[in-house]
């Protein structure tokens, strides 16, 4: 987590103080200087994480990031070739899978093919020597709770993939594991599905109390799902934080890039006062205006990102004295909730706008062609130096 | 009338199925009834060797069936105890296949696909050269003065050379090389095609190596373990090289009497009911492995 000195009152400390009391002691698992590679291939570069009870806590990246393999080296399916991870006060270093106290629900699920939805839970339990009536109420308090008890005699291709994930989280709960990873949990779901779905799993998760640490591509799942994210990109953590700080306060270009869309502006410091700085962009006519300190000193180069719901489309010129711009719509994709516009500004640069259509027929507002103003607070961006 | 034409012609799937058709006919279902016919015939001293079942007479045609070469058959207790032996080296031979050959195709499913093509090829490169030339080759290997005696005498294990060829040792020991790939083929196939994470399911919720091996990777290959057992099982009952070249006297098997029946006795409808009696044999684990296939589609395709 960065925290630059005066970034602003509302993109504070790392956690607020509500979700502090709701979440658990720190270091409940830690993971240190874990470093994993293939044959000169650095999957895992030194990351060190810190990860809460009871957390949800979700590693986001694009494929070959290395998120994978880190939770593929919490299961223990490979070893590591340097670092600790201590789980609950416990060294897992060479501990085989079946010993830690750690499930993983698989990307696809991984159900076995030739056993029913309930002897899939039984399973796990089977291991640890459960039987008879224990072992029959534990597979139905599992059932239950994943509201598939009618289901429980079903093979797995009988199941549709929503009941199969079903399944495979009750499968992997039903051991009360310590540490629950999820890999790619939504990855096989049609979309519909899986935002019902998000939602279902994160409330068994928390209602069970288990701490969690999930795997995913998938931004909107990330920040759906996770209580942090922390954001993974060739082998290294770039950025940890609540969902909303990463999104509001990005560390890097590449996280801002990689979350949301956004507008980069790059330019220099030219005047660097404690209460605010001015950019200097070729691509605008005058500097912007952004209304906090920032560390760095005038000439250094910089990229402005801006968000593009902190756009603000009109056809006037605003009351507004700062950070007001002449620009041309492009082009315009209605989505029906909000319209993204395509702007163009006099020097060539393009620039989005998400807006809102909170008005029925606000879409009409502007058409191709229209030269409007474009406008953003003083608050609205964020200065990346990296 | 267009209509009508249409339907007077045979519906284009014909055309698929007539192919194989055509071939089951004339390779299986004709030479089946002949053999069958001449397995109701009586032996004679003729040209072909045996009675014609057909007599024209003046009422017409008299059919004669004769079923006393099948009553033989249980009679003579050397049938039985070849159909017997032929079995028993059959399951016991399928069965030391599989024990060799699963742990094989394993490791070659499991290996990275370049590694994987070449363990492939080497398992089926000996089939490039003449069966009947390998299994020759066994003779001078195990032999009295063959190079296994040789090799062991040289070490100092044994000081008497080892009697194996002429033994049933020699004939499974032909048996299981020949057939070997057989079995690890279907088994690769199924191996390959079985995704590691369901293993790794297993490992994560508590279950150790070998518990993983059964509950998990065997009842998930069966399909494999059946198609292999029953391509080696099925030409071994009816093997007939192996055992002449390998085996001493004491080996009877099925392949040897039908042999002796045609040539030595030239009693041609007792050696076409030892064929019906091995075929009928055969049916049956045929139906098996079929009923199994047949389940497996339908599942892949539910």
């Amino acid at each position: 987590m960065t925290s630059e000195p005066g970034t602003g009152a509302s993109a504070s400390t790392a956690v607020s103080p509500a979700k502090a009391d709701m979440l658990g002691q720190d270091n409940y698992l830690r993971i240190e200087n874990m470093r994993k590679d293939f044959d000169g291939f650095v999957a895992v570069d030194d990351v060190s994480l810190s990860i809460r009870r009871g957390e949800i806590f979700a590693l986001l990246g694009a494929s070959g990031c290395g998120k994978s393999t880190l939770l593929r080296l919490l299961a223990g399916f490979e070893r590591p070739s340097a670092g600790r991870i201590e789980l609950d006060g416990q060294d897992l270093a060479g501990m085989p899978p079946y010993e830690r106290p750690v499930n993983m629900m698989f990307q696809s699920y991984a159900l076995f093919p030739h056993m029913s939805a309930a002897d899939n839970i039984a399973f796990g339990l089977r291991q640890d020597g459960l039987r008879g009536a224990e072992l029959k109420s534990r597979v139905e308090e599992m059932l239950n709770l994943v509201h598939m008890e009618s289901m429980a005699r079903r093979k797995p291709h009988q199941l549709s993939g929503g009941q199969q994930q079903r399944v495979a989280l009750a499968r992997s709960l039903a051991k009360s594991p310590k540490l629950l990873l999820l890999d790619e949990p939504m990855g096989a779901l049609d979309k519909k599905l899986r935002s019902e779905m998000q939602l279902e799993v994160v409330n068994i998760i928390e209602r069970l109390g288990v701490t969690c640490v999930m795997v995913t591509h998938d931004q909107e799942e990330a920040m759906t799902m996770a209580h942090r994210i922390a954001v993974m990109n060739s082998g290294r953590i770039l950025q940890v934080g609540a969902p909303d700080e990463v999104y509001e306060q990005p560390a890097s270009r590449f996280t801002a890039e990689f979350i949301g869309s956004v507008n980069l502006i790059e330019g220099k410091i030219e005047d660097d006062e404690p209460d605010h700085v001015t950019i200097r962009c070729e691509a605008l006519p005058e500097p912007i205006w952004v209304g906090h300190g920032q560390t760095g000193y005038a000439g250094m180069e910089v990229v402005f990102a801006l968000r593009p719901e902190k756009l603000v489309l009109s056809k006037e010129r605003p009351e507004h004295p700062r950070n007001c711009f002449r620009a041309t719509v492009e082009d315009i994709a209605y989505f029906g909730s909000h319209s993204v516009y395509h702007l163009r500004l006099p020097s060539g640069i393009k620039l989005l706008a998400h807006t809102a259509n909170a008005r029925r027929w606000a879409s009409e507002q502007f058409t191709w062609n229209d030269e409007v103003w474009i406008s953003w607070d003083d608050l609205a961006g964020v200065v990346l130096t990296s | 009338m267009k209509a009508l034409a249409l339907r007077l012609l045979p519906h284009p799937r014909w055309a698929a199925i007539a192919i194989p058709l055509a071939w089951m006919t004339v390779f299986f279902a004709i030479p089946f009834a002949i053999v069958l016919k001449i397995s109701f015939a009586e032996s004679a001293i003729a040209m072909p060797p045996y009675t014609s079942l057909l007599e024209w007479t003046e009422k017409g045609v008299q059919i004669t069936l004769n079923f006393r070469n099948y009553l033989f058959l249980l009679t003579d207790s050397l049938y039985v105890a070849a159909y017997l032996g032929s079995l028993k080296i059959a399951v016991i031979s399928t069965f030391l296949c599989l024990l060799i050959g699963y742990p094989m195709a394993y490791a070659i499913a499991r290996m990275d696909p370049a590694t994987r093509n070449v363990a492939l090829m080497l398992v089926v490169l000996p089939s490039w050269t003449s069966f009947l030339i390998r299994i020759y080759a066994w003779i001078g290997i195990l032999k009295d003065n063959g190079l296994f005696n040789n090799l062991l005498m040289s070490m100092g294990v044994i000081d008497q050379p080892l009697a194996i060829l002429h033994t049933p040792v020699a004939v499974y020991i032909g048996i299981v090389y020949a057939y070997l790939p057989f079995m690890i083929l279907p088994l690769y196939s199924n191996l390959v095609k079985l995704d590691p994470r369901h293993e790794e399911a297993a490992y994560d919720l508590g279950a150790r190596p070998w518990r993983v091996f059964l509950s998990i990777t065997l009842p998930m290959t069966v399909a494999g373990i059946i198609a292999g057992s029953m391509l080696v099982m099925i030409p071994v009952v009816g093997e007939f090289v192996i055992p002449e070249l390998l085996g001493g006297p004491r080996t009877l098997m099925i392949g040897r009497v039908l042999w002796n029946e045609f040539f030595n006795n030239r009693d041609w409808p007792v050696a076409s009911a030892v064929a019906i009696v091995m075929l009928v044999l055969l049916i049956v684990p045929i139906m098996i492995f079929h009923h199994y296939q047949s389940k497996g589609l339908e599942k892949r395709l539910a």
